[in-house]
């Protein structure tokens, strides 16, 4: 093999800066951070609220977060794994869901911060793009969208999340131009498209389409809903019951875990600064006494 | 052609990021909240642009005097021909740190106020000043040796030797 030459000296790696750990880990974007978090200086410590939506591959993460020098605070969170609270088993991940998340979400805060009352938001969710008005009391809640590294595409489901939080009651300054249904062409939102999607329309379709074309795929594909005995003319009724359900009870339950085993140590466990003080006056004394030699000054201090 | 003395002259290191610290800044500058009455460090942050002071102000340490949306208005004491002005410039929050030229001061308040708390319970009167270090005391030196060192007499052979 011909000799080639080694890309990367010593001199290279002593030179490399590293960028910060989040940005190596590919979670996080600093620059739209730093626009999201920074607070007017004559707002002093005001917190300046964000709502994270993020998107695994089968969860759906959606959280009310403000930053701070010692690291963010979460204030409520909302998991598409509780959704099986609320009466929703199967498509977890979808845009129903991902509404149903962001419900779930600003009933949540607003429970916490005892302004649920107040702001009751889109009971009915109609699909019209909805914000909420102040009450005489107290303004609104106030958080920004915070998407994470998506692609802010139109009809993406974070905006799902965005639309659930605000026909919950949360102010978010927003438009309507990424959500489902967003005619580019005519530049308007057409809001039975976006109420098909918030309840879970296009997944009904979906079924529709297999059940006639490709029953085997359908079988497969649809599995859980068919073992639930969810027909697509259901689905509607399904989401309605959920959201009726969220607004009913959305405080968030504890759950029950056991307390974690005691695993067997395959390590040395370190010590401490007292006990390795503590050694190393035994291994001074053990050795002056080996020795025979009794010094004045004591090893000790 | 002349030197130039331009807004941003000479400072090509002084405003220059450290070795390896290029790029982002940590978004604690932003975080930190500023009241009128503090004191704190200038120090230009040479990857933000906007609201830079003038080279001089770089390392002086000042009070707030003003809170706008991103920047603090920052009193400076400034040595002009035989008087010294007290300036008043705007900064941007990226190149001011807190000073902890008061925290000594501030913790030393603290303390004092618990001491003299507990000495109120206690019913008796104590004195907070610091005291200055005293002379140290005597004390007898032990353990010496008493060596007497006497020259030696010059030994022409071995000393040239080394010496040639």
């Amino acid at each position: 093999m011909p000799y080639v030459k080694a890309q990367k000296s010593k001199a290279y790696f002593k030179r490399y800066q590293v960028k910060f750990k989040r940005r190596r880990e590919g979670k996080t974007d600093y620059r739209a951070r730093n626009r999201l978090i920074n607070q007017d200086k004559n707002k002093y410590n005001t917190p300046k609220y964000r709502l994270v939506a993020r998107f695994t591959n089968k969860d759906i993460v959606a959280q009310i977060i403000h930053a701070s020098i010692s690291g963010d605070i979460v204030l409520a969170a909302a998991y598409a794994h509780e959704l099986p609270r609320y009466g929703l088993e199967v498509g977890l991940t979808n845009y129903a869901a991902a509404y149903c998340v962001g419900l779930l979400l600003a009933r949540r805060t607003l429970k916490q911060l005892e302004m649920d009352a107040e702001y009751e938001g889109n009971v009915e969710a109609t699909g019209e793009d909805f914000t909420v008005e102040p009450a005489e009391t107290r303004r609104p809640f106030r958080a920004l969208l915070d998407v994470g590294l998506i692609r802010t595409t139109t009809g993406n489901r974070v905006f799902g999340v965005l639309k659930g939080a605000l026909d919950g009651g949360i102010d978010i300054p927003h438009s309507d131009k990424r959500f489902a249904g967003f005619n580019k062409d005519s530049k308007q939102l057409d809001p039975e498209v976006h109420r098909k999607y918030i309840y879970g329309g296009h997944v009904a379709a979906y079924m529709r389409n297999l059940m006639e074309d490709e029953p085997e795929k359908y079988q497969s594909h649809f599995s859980e809903y068919i073992k639930r005995s969810i027909e697509p003319d259901t689905i509607e009724g399904m989401y309605k019951k959920v959201h009726a359900a969220i607004r009913a009870s959305p405080e968030a339950k504890k759950s029950e875990k056991a307390p974690p085993k005691e695993h067997k140590r395959y390590n040395l466990k370190k010590l401490s600064y007292e006990e390795r003080k503590a050694k190393l006056i035994d291994r001074l004394k053990a050795l002056n006494s080996a020795a025979g030699v009794d010094n004045d000054s004591d090893e000790d201090d | 052609m002349p030197a130039g003395h331009g807004l941003r002259s000479r400072t090509r290191d002084l405003f220059s990021r450290p070795f390896r610290k290029k790029g982002y800044i940590p978004l604690s500058t932003y975080l930190r909240t500023y009241k009128i009455g503090d004191y704190v460090d200038v120090k230009v942050n040479g990857a933000v642009h906007k609201g830079m002071p003038h080279k001089f102000y770089h390392g002086r340490t000042g009070r707030v005097w003003n809170v706008t949306k991103r920047a603090i208005g920052v009193e400076v004491n400034k040595q002009v021909g035989n008087r010294i002005i007290r300036k008043r410039i705007h900064v941007r929050v990226e190149h001011v740190q807190p000073s902890r030229c008061t925290e000594e001061f501030k913790l030393r308040k603290l303390k004092n106020d618990q001491l003299k708390a507990e000495a109120k319970a206690r019913g008796e009167v104590i004195s907070t000043k610091r005291q200055p270090e005293g002379p140290k005391p005597g004390f007898m030196v032990e353990g010496a040796m008493l060596e007497t060192v006497t020259p030696i007499p010059y030994d022409v052979v071995n000393d040239l030797k080394g010496g040639y």
